[in-house]
């Protein structure tokens, strides 16, 4: 029951990921972070099974953080995306495939310009200007295709992710008490308060 | 086949061939996107449509373009070779994709060929079809296509056969895109197409 | 990390058939993703000795699931000179098989000096086939002529041979056969054993509905032989009586994009001697 969404906007991009640990019936934290910062300027929101997530985000983590330091260079959102991509596909192919979906949101410093992939567990990568994974995908994407429109702004791409957490609140059989959200720019990552989307959802 | 669905066509005229897509990334029922690449460059006058489960779209069309570097344009039939003994290695544990190479020889002679997903060649003289809408497909061609179509004929007929199959297959359509290869050009056309 | 449980058993090999999809295809048949369907061939496929060789038949119709795949694809199948080989089952299969064994003879003729001999061909086969209990799924017609005289075969998956006179096989092998037992004699005359080929193909063709389309004959005698590709064309589509053709401009384009050539006109380094 995870919920993912991703959004590319005019010069930015926004990962919202819920906060939520579950083994069958039952939450085991409230507060956890799934959106992790791969760079100065990328960041991957997963979804999955709970050990394989972390095993191979953290995997992915390592080496894009290795080949920062190696090269003392950043690894472009791009290239983030397909390496994730290459090795979930050689993981597929073995005994024990990973059982994770991911989003890939950045800036590209040299091209100046945002990128959003979706990866899913079957390693199909997908360039796109939004995206959602799991049963938030079944409720989201009608929004998206609704709100979206050109040169997307901050606040509006804010507003499209508010009309998607009010509608899981109201429909969806979870319901998620807290999200977090990640903005990438030319500046870098920065940490949009949850709290605050849940006041422009209440506003509505 | 059905899991993120696809309909690809490819069709020889005069001296020239055509080779066709959809556009849509799905995973079942949901659409992902709406503007996803199914057919490739091989060389300047081959291209290869690789229709099936979208994962092994994008790991055969790498492993496959690193193996090209002869440091001379492969002809359509050897590349089709390639990618048929590529499909059977794996006659045991098959990539999901029936790949269609379309392109013109040394000679200009126009060539297509189909595969199924353990690397059976079908080379034929008129159209190659594949995809989650290839039997749509393959009733559409079997009554447009006719010989000796000059480029701009062929375009018309292999659009029409292409929008009109994935009209009836839900699982594929939202634009499309034609690649037209002719002796001295590779004209590319996105297509209007219905978004349903 | 990335190693197959078939990788751990056979090890690490770059020859021969490689697993590593097959344990993702499983959990994808699972989850109720189905694999594609493979070409089959359906088919009609004979082959008798007459006075001179060996003549071989096959229809021209390959299949995926119900639907017609290929309406004039070729199941004579060349392995050596003087040897050819009719397919049926898996198409890719018996594409595949017949390729390698051909391969295989044309190493065997070069390191032995000799014409190779049919028997060799069949025993290649039925080992190659074997070895893979059935799993590679060709049936095979093989016939030729060589230093012993005419020889016919049939192969089957598992790997077992029959050396027989007349034979038949594939889904039309029932209609075909019914055909020889009727109509076979001992010490044909050419024309005669071509004819009886045909008549046994096209009565799997009109009722067998794995097969279909045209006649493909080959004839097999001592230093010679006659592939007849479409020897017989009894369902030929007869053309439209008017064109489809769309006015240019019917479809609606939203973007075009043109790619033209340099043309150069190439000289292969090789031609200058």
């Amino acid at each position: 029951m995870d919920i993912q969404l991703g959004l590319a906007g005019k010069d930015f991009v926004i990962l919202l990921a819920d906060n939520q640990i579950t083994n069958s019936i039952l939450t085991i934290k409230h507060d956890e972070d799934k959106i992790y910062k791969l760079s100065e300027h990328v960041v991957m929101s997963v979804s999955g099974e709970p050990g394989d997530s972390s095993n191979f985000s953290e995997y992915i983590l390592g080496n894009t953080v290795l080949y920062n330091i190696r090269n003392q260079h950043e690894l472009s959102v791009d290239s983030c995306a397909k390496f994730t991509r290459k090795e979930l596909a050689n993981a597929l192919r073995s005994r024990s495939p990973y059982q994770v979906n991911y989003l890939i949101g950045g800036y590209n410093t040299i091209s100046q310009k945002p990128a959003l992939y979706r990866i899913d567990y079957l390693a199909s990568i997908a360039k796109v200007e939004f995206a959602a994974h799991g049963y938030a995908s079944y409720f989201c994407y009608s929004i998206f295709d609704r709100m979206k429109k050109p040169d997307l702004t901050q606040d509006e791409a804010l507003d499209i992710l508010a009309a998607c957490v009010n509608e899981l609140t109201r429909r969806l059989v979870i319901n998620h008490s807290s999200y977090t959200l990640k903005l990438v720019d030319s500046n870098g990552v920065r940490v949009i308060n949850g709290e605050e989307l849940l006041k422009r959802t209440s506003a509505k | 086949m059905s899991y993120n669905g696809t309909a690809i066509v490819a069709m020889t005229g005069k001296n020239c061939v055509a080779i066709a897509a959809d556009k849509r990334l799905g995973q079942q029922f949901l659409t992902v996107d709406m503007d996803f690449q199914k057919i490739f460059p091989i060389t300047k006058k081959t291209y290869v449509g690789l229709p099936g489960l979208a994962t092994d779209v994008q790991t055969l069309y790498k492993s496959n373009m690193y193996r090209l570097n002869e440091q001379r344009d492969i002809e359509p039939k050897a590349f089709a070779h390639m990618v048929s003994s590529t499909l059977y290695e794996k006659r045991f544990g098959p990539y999901y994709i029936e790949p269609i190479v379309a392109g013109l020889d040394k000679n200009n002679n126009p060539y297509i060929c189909g595969m199924d997903l353990l690397g059976c060649m079908d080379v034929a003289h008129d159209f190659i079809v594949a995809g989650s809408a290839d039997e749509n497909l393959k009733g559409m061609c079997e009554n447009l296509w006719e010989a000796d179509l000059e480029p701009e004929d062929l375009f018309e007929t292999i659009s029409q056969a292409l929008l009109n199959a994935v009209d009836r297959d839900a699982l594929s359509g939202w634009g499309g895109v034609v690649h037209i290869i002719t002796p001295n050009e590779v004209i590319t056309r996105h297509l209007k197409a219905r978004m349903d | 990390m990335d190693k197959s449980i078939l990788a751990e058993i056979v090890g690490d090999s770059n020859t021969g058939f490689k697993f590593d999809n097959a344990l993702r295809n499983e959990s994808l048949t699972s989850n109720g993703t189905g694999a594609p369907k493979a070409t089959k061939t359906g088919t009609t496929i004979v082959g008798l000795i007459f006075k001179d060789g060996v003549v071989l038949g096959a229809d021209t119709r390959a299949t995926a699931g119900s639907i017609v795949a290929d309406k004039n694809c070729a199941k004579i199948h060349y392995i050596t000179p003087n040897i050819y080989c009719c397919g049926a089952g898996t198409a890719a299969d018996t594409e595949f098989t017949t390729n390698i064994i051909s391969s295989n003879l044309a190493l065997h003729q070069m390191n032995s000096g000799r014409e190779p001999r049919v028997a060799t061909a069949m025993t290649f086969l039925k080992q190659y086939l074997f070895r893979y209990q059935g799993h590679v799924s060709a049936a095979l017609v093989l016939g030729g002529v060589d230093s012993t005289g005419p020889h016919l075969y049939t192969v089957y998956p598992h790997g077992s041979t029959d050396k027989l006179p007349f034979v038949t096989m594939g889904s039309g092998s029932l209609a075909a056969m019914a055909t020889f037992e009727s109509k076979f004699k001992p010490n044909m005359e050419r024309q005669e054993a071509i004819d009886l080929v045909q008549e046994a193909i096209e009565s799997g063709i009109f009722n067998d509905l794995g097969s279909g389309s045209n006649v493909d004959v080959c004839v097999i005698t001592k230093g010679k032989v006659d592939y007849l590709r479409n020897y017989a064309k009894p369902n030929e589509r007869i053309s439209k009586l008017k064109s489809y053709k769309f006015a240019r401009g019917t479809t609606g384009i939203l973007k075009e994009s043109i790619h033209k050539f340099d043309i150069v006109v190439e000289s292969d380094a090789m031609d200058v001697v």
